[in-house]
């Protein structure tokens, strides 16, 4: 039914990060648990835990995935086997066409010295080291002559807003701030990937909020790959292009913001997408028809809408509108999909009224 | 006593039955006596294991036949190099390179600049003070001596603890082998460590050091390898994630991040090393520990006090400067200082020594204080002390004779009446209600094994003398700690006062009670209540302050009263900490009451010293062994039981 | 070119002292080495005093001196490998065995042997005659053992012995021949003078461990208990002393020897210190006076050294010849 969507184009580029059959299970003898748990997905599997299940997924280039999960869902882990943290235990990862299993331990640091950068939920900043010096760890790390890692972390504690604090130490900073050194951290070696374990997690709701804008902000500057966990579905359908929903360690569904809410595929995603207000989340495109499915007669000319914005913002343009269907435009301006209009205002005003 | 109904056996306590039944059958042992056979009252000969021969067999062997003994001289050679140097440039011993001794002065001013950069002007005048009351007081050359050993064994076991507690730390095989190694070495007395060192290395200031080495290493790889555990993962996974390498991540993320453990570990090291100041001295080590041990022994109360003090101040000196570098945390500067700017402390420090030199060249007195110069407080001290063991006199005469007629005496004659057989099925009881078969079997085995070493009576001795000394602490332990917890200021000032107590060197305990007591069973139990007394006063204390608020404020909307409060609430919430401080306080027992042989007792710890006196390794293993075992034994006892109450 | 030259200063600055004692080894083949010789001392006065004597005598011939603290028993081994170069007070009664059994494994030898008896064993004040009448004689002792009960003995007699690390056998002494006693051991020489003072106030009756020469035959008049006597192997063989199947049935030797000890070593590396070594002999009456100067006047063992040697000059001037 709906056609136009915000997932990037399958077949442009290769997936920056694409994985297969990824199995991630803790104890002793992972091998022998996982033939059980192919063989019967409800096996015992005693002494072992399987915190990542049979995941399949592609990340593209650009692209920001946000994996949304209760704790225990094996979100955490899914992102640290993405960057071999965490050594899989079955299946595999191709980053950029290679396969990140069988990278020897230099090209692995080599890697990570060049391509990914990460924030921690609890910042991982270390303690004896300045916000300066914390930024400039990766640059030290690869060498970098010392004059020109510092200017570096300069220029990257000024992007994240904490310039003149250069000197100060972890312990002397608000959790805001903290995190801000480590995403200044994460961005110094100017990585392609970028992962995000729960940034905001540790912080206050008014402090969350400020830095998801400024998160924005900077996702918006800098163009890269984002791997991004939370456990607050808010958070993951205000930043995502896709979100994937991760229970028991399976993906239960991986799709954009507005399809998930709109075609929830499991009952455990239902569950997250009942109590949202849908206007909020919704973009115009989500509701969008291509303009031939139109049914003929009806009035396709008049002002556009930007149907890139979420109901919510288009609301008192809605309630105005007297046309049963109302075109909506892209940012170039042109028409790409029509809106029917009660469809929408149900969506706004809510489905029982 | 009365706190000891409270260790109530978890319900769920494995099998209470069987311990009943062990018990019950200890008793018949008990009752039966005189008809038992003699094998079941005294360990019999064929029981008992020539444990001592087959240690000597196997140091013989090291020693002769492998050729060890050229290898740790070859050590001790580079020891004794290292203190050379020392030595020459704190007090001038003639030695390379010869640029010593340091003006007194100067050492003061040094003193005083790292307590001012570590923890302010306080610890700077505490710092300065004590170094100038050593100097002033004539004891410079002594504390030189001392310190001299300590410089070099203490940066020694501080880089060997670090080492050793990295590969425990990175390696599990060796956690798994040097974790039974030091839970033995941190129980042994110090004297079980000195006879093989005699053997293997001689005597002397480089045996002292070496002994103090190998006595101060257990903490810091015990310290190291828990601050590099306790790392968080986020911190190792942003470092990995900043694509270090294996070894980067230890130096520049674990290391650093540990910074703090390893710093207690350093102050614990530094601890151990002074007290084992005056123990070390048993085997040559020069400095303050033998002159107090030569006045104490010659009953000169006044000089040895004046020596206390001194090896006092020291301790506390150093635990100060080293717990305000461990705690001490990194802090910005304002930008745009110059370096003499952000360093005001170094400069001063400069600009003091230089001037101290100098002036030393001009007044002699400034680089040295000749001894008949030196002040002396020995003799209002002497005075002082005449006067009120006088006055005391008739007190401690009755103590005395009260103690031993009536107490010690009996306790003794009760505790080698009882058959061995029958100790050896209750303490299995013990294990058995606390843990289950597995403590009956570790505890029993532990006592067993004292009893097939052939020094059964004599640990027997020892047992009374701790149990006796550890429930006398408890009586005044226990009350001091719930009085000390009934307000926060009390509280931290108590707490205060244990810590300080904590730091001084064992040895110190013994002052004071043979001025009071003399040289006698009484002087020794004095001592051992007093020094088990502490971390007594001190984990009950913590304990009740630790327990959680809603609790009391629930318990008080009940409507309890202070008492019910006391006794259903905050007591039972606090004993699992209040445990810990029982099992120190025996393992602090254990020690003083070997450490006491010096003052004339008749258990292990005389046999020890004996033993030390022969250089007698074997002897002395087993005997250094069997005291361990006593307090494995306890501190299992009371871990099972802290384990089971938390499951 | 500048580096290079300064490094070989800074080389050269600090084995400056290495090539200065290597010169003047290399050019002393007669004289004393620079190293200091090492004299041990132990926890009883006179042997402070007379160590500190000697080692002020070397001094004085321009050696250097350093003492160190060691155990009474185990410094023979120490001696025997060059750890500590000397011993002056070798007491036949405590330490005959130590120092026998190193002289057998080689290393120690005996450098000379002070013109004074020693004697060790059971002791008492004279005032004790009075409760006990029969002594000196063991088997009398033996019978009013209960005069010397005490709280911490119970019904049998208190026998106060020196410290454990003198290896005394008494209580094997006690044992074999089968004596109402108990041995309590005192923790140092200064815990016996200590009991005894008390003692002599109330004239009570005691019996302690007592050698001689010592200060305390001028301060406490009194007389050593006789045992059966002392004969060579009585306390390793059986068959020898009072009874055919125990070790210990006897006294100590009366009259021991009390000799030097040196390290095999010194005569070559101190040749000129070894020589006077040889010739030193103190008599009881000496001894007993270095002991005095520390027990009973006060001084710091140096002080006292420092003062016999002031005192006393004919007695050791003609050992420097």
């Amino acid at each position: 039914m709906t056609l136009p969507n915000t997932a990037p184009p399958a077949t442009a580029t290769p997936p920056v990060i694409s994985c297969r059959n990824v199995w991630k299970v803790f104890g002793p003898r992972p091998g022998a648990a996982i033939e059980r748990l192919k063989a019967d997905p409800l096996a015992r599997i005693d002494g072992h835990v399987s915190a990542v299940h049979d995941v399949s997924l592609d990340i593209m280039a650009g692209e920001m995935l946000v994996v949304m999960g209760l704790s225990g869902s094996g979100k955490s882990t899914l992102v640290r086997c993405l960057s071999r943290l965490n050594e899989i235990s079955a299946g595999e990862i191709l980053v950029e066409g290679r396969n990140l299993a069988q990278l020897s331990e230099a090209e692995l640091i080599d890697l990570r010295r060049r391509k990914m950068g990460m924030v921690f939920q609890s910042f991982g900043l270390l303690p004896n080291r300045n916000a300066l010096e914390n930024v400039a760890f990766p640059l030290e790390m690869r060498g970098e002559p010392r004059a020109a890692r510092i200017a570096r972390a300069r220029e990257m504690l000024a992007l994240v807003g904490l310039q003149g604090r250069e000197n100060y130490f972890p312990r002397e900073l608000s959790g805001g701030q903290q995190q801000r050194i480590g995403i200044a951290r994460s961005l110094a070696v100017e990585p392609d990937i970028w992962f995000l374990d729960e940034p905001f997690s540790a912080l206050d709701p008014l402090i969350r909020r400020e830095m998801q804008d400024e998160f924005l902000r900077l996702k918006g500057m800098l163009k890269k790959t984002i791997i991004f966990i939370t456990h607050d579905f808010d958070e993951a359908l205000r930043l995502a292009d896709r979100i994937a929903i991760m229970k028991d360690g399976r993906v239960e569904q991986i799709d954009t913001p507005d399809r998930i809410v709109l075609a929830p595929a499991t009952e455990y995603v239902a569950r997250f997408t009942a109590d949202i207000d849908r206007a909020r989340v919704l973009h115009a495109f989500g509701l969008g028809v291509a303009p031939d499915a139109v049914t003929a007669g009806a009035v396709t000319e008049g002002a556009a809408l930007p149907g890139g914005q979420t109901l919510r913002s288009l609301a008192r343009s809605l309630v105005n509108d007297r046309r049963d269907w109302i075109p909506l435009a892209d940012d170039t301006g042109r028409v790409t999909a029509m809106l029917e209009r009660a469809r929408a205002l149900d969506i706004l005003l809510g489905d029982a009224a | 006593m009365s706190m000891t109904d409270q260790i109530r056996l978890p319900k769920s306590a494995p099998r209470p039955q069987i311990a009943m039944l062990l018990i019950g059958l200890a008793a018949v042992l008990v009752l039966t006596r005189a008809a038992l056979p003699e094998g079941l009252i005294r360990p019999p000969d064929w029981l008992i294991l020539p444990f001592a021969d087959w240690v000597n067999t196997v140091f013989t062997f090291l020693r002769d036949d492998l050729g060890l003994m050229a290898l740790t001289r070859a050590f001790a050679g580079m020891v004794e190099w290292l203190l050379d140097v020392t030595a020459n440039i704190l007090y001038g011993k003639s030695r390379w390179p010869r640029l010593g001794p340091l003006p007194w002065s100067v050492v003061a001013i040094t003193m005083a600049a790292l307590g001012a950069w570590l923890g302010g002007w306080r610890l700077a005048v505490l710092a300065g003070g004590t170094f100038t009351w050593i100097a002033v007081m004539g004891q410079w050359q002594w504390a030189m001596e001392t310190l001299s050993v300590i410089a070099v064994a203490a940066p020694f076991s501080i880089v060997t603890g670090l080492l050793l507690g990295i590969a425990a730390w990175r390696f599990r095989l060796v956690a798994r082998v040097l974790d039974p190694v030091l839970n033995i070495a941190q129980s042994l007395p110090h004297f079980a460590y000195m006879i093989p060192v005699v053997v293997f290395i001689g005597v002397g200031p480089k045996a002292g050091a070496i002994v103090t080495i190998i006595f101060s290493v257990p903490p810091m790889i015990r310290m190291t390898a828990l601050g590099l555990a306790k790392v968080p993962d986020e911190v190792v996974e942003a470092g990995r994630m900043g694509g270090a390498t294996p070894f980067q991540l230890l130096r520049k993320v674990r290391l650093p991040t540990a910074r703090t453990e390893i710093l207690v570990g350093v102050n614990q090291v530094i601890m151990q090393c002074l007290a084992m100041v005056v123990l070390a001295s048993f085997i040559g080590m020069p400095g303050l520990g033998q002159k107090l041990l030569q006045l104490l022994q010659a009953l000169k109360i006044g000089l040895s006090v004046e020596i206390g003090i001194t090896i006092v101040l020291i301790a506390v000196v150093l635990d100060r400067l080293t717990r305000a570098w461990a705690m001490r945390q990194p802090q910005h500067h304002a930008g745009g200082l110059r370096w003499w700017q952000r360093h005001p402390v170094l400069l001063a420090w400069a600009l003091a020594v230089v001037l101290a030199f100098a002036l030393a060249q001009i007044f002699p007195i400034l680089a040295q204080v000749p001894r008949r110069e030196a002040l002396s407080i020995a003799a209002p001290i002497d005075l002082v002390m005449d006067q009120v063991i006088r006055l005391v006199d008739p007190l401690t005469t009755w103590l005395r004779w009260f103690l031993i007629t009536w107490v010690l005496i009996p306790l003794r004659d009760a505790i080698q009446f009882l058959p061995f057989s029958a100790i050896l099925l209750a303490v299995a009881a013990a294990g058995w209600a606390i843990g289950g078969w597995r403590s009956a079997l570790v505890v029993g085995g532990f006592i067993a094994l004292i009893a097939v070493s052939g020094w059964w009576d004599r640990a027997m001795i020892t047992v009374y003398m701790v149990g006796f000394s550890v429930c006398l602490a408890a009586l005044i332990g226990f009350p001091l700690g719930i009085w000390a917890a009934r307000g926060e200021a009390r509280a931290q000032r108590m707490l205060l006062i244990c810590d300080t107590l904590q730091t001084f060197p064992s040895f110190i305990y013994l002052i004071p009670v043979v001025m009071l007591f003399g040289v006698n069973d009484v002087a020794v139990v004095m001592a051992v209540v007093t020094f088990a007394a502490v971390p007594l006063i001190r984990y009950t204390t913590l304990g009740l302050r630790g327990v959680a608020p809603e609790l009391i404020e629930a318990a008080q909307m009940s409507g309890a009263t202070r008492r019910q409060l006391l006794w259903q609430v905050q007591l039972p919430m606090a004993l699992p900490v209040m445990m810990v401080g029982v099992n120190q306080s025996v393992m602090f027992s254990l020690f003083m009451v070997i450490i006491a042989a010096f003052i004339g007792t008749q258990d292990l710890g005389q046999e020890l010293q004996r033993a030390l006196s022969a250089s007698d390794v074997g002897k002395g293993m087993v005997l250094g062994l069997a005291v361990a075992f006593l307090g494995l034994a306890v501190d299992h006892l009371i871990r099972s039981w802290s384990r089971n109450r938390a499951a | 070119m500048t580096r290079t030259s300064r490094l070989s200063w800074a080389a050269r600055l600090s084995l400056a002292p290495l090539f200065i004692a290597a010169s003047l080894a290399g050019a002393a083949q007669a004289e004393d080495s620079a190293d200091p010789i090492t004299i041990p001392i132990h926890n009883w006065s006179s042997q402070i005093v007379m160590s500190h004597a000697i080692g002020q005598i070397f001094e004085g011939l321009g050696n250097s001196v350093e003492y160190v603290s060691t155990d009474s028993q185990a410094v023979y081994e120490a001696i025997r490998l060059g750890d500590a170069t000397l011993e002056v007070e070798v007491w036949e009664g405590a330490f005959g065995a130590s120092f026998t059994a190193a002289l057998e494994k080689g290393g120690i030898h005996e450098a000379g042997n002070h013109n004074a008896i020693t004697r060790e064993d059971w002791w008492y004040p004279l005032w004790t005659k009075e409760a006990c009448p029969g002594l000196p004689d063991w088997k009398a002792l033996n019978d009013c053992a209960a005069v010397f009960a005490t709280p911490e003995t119970g019904e049998k007699g208190r026998f106060l012995g020196g410290p454990v690390d003198w290896l005394k056998h008494d209580a094997e002494k006690v044992e074999a021949l089968d004596m109402n006693f108990t041995v309590v051991n005192a923790g140092s020489a200064a815990a016996l003078w200590a009991e005894l003072a008390a003692a002599e106030k109330d004239k009570t009756p005691i019996v302690i461990f007592n050698w001689t020469p010592n200060f305390a035959e001028a301060v406490w008049p009194g007389e050593f208990v006789e045992f059966p006597k002392w004969e060579a192997g009585c306390d390793t063989d059986p068959a020898v002393g009072l009874y055919p199947d125990k070790v210990y049935d006897c006294g100590n030797p009366a009259d021991g020897y009390l000799k030097i000890a040196a390290w095999d070593g010194m005569p070559e590396k101190w040749p000129a210190a070894y020589a006077v070594l040889q010739k030193v002999s103190f008599t009881n009456p000496q001894i007993a006076e270095m002991a005095k100067l520390v027990d009973i006047d006060g001084m710091e063992p140096e002080d006292a050294a420092s003062a016999w040697l002031a005192a006393n000059e004919a007695v050791w001037k003609p050992w420097l010849e």
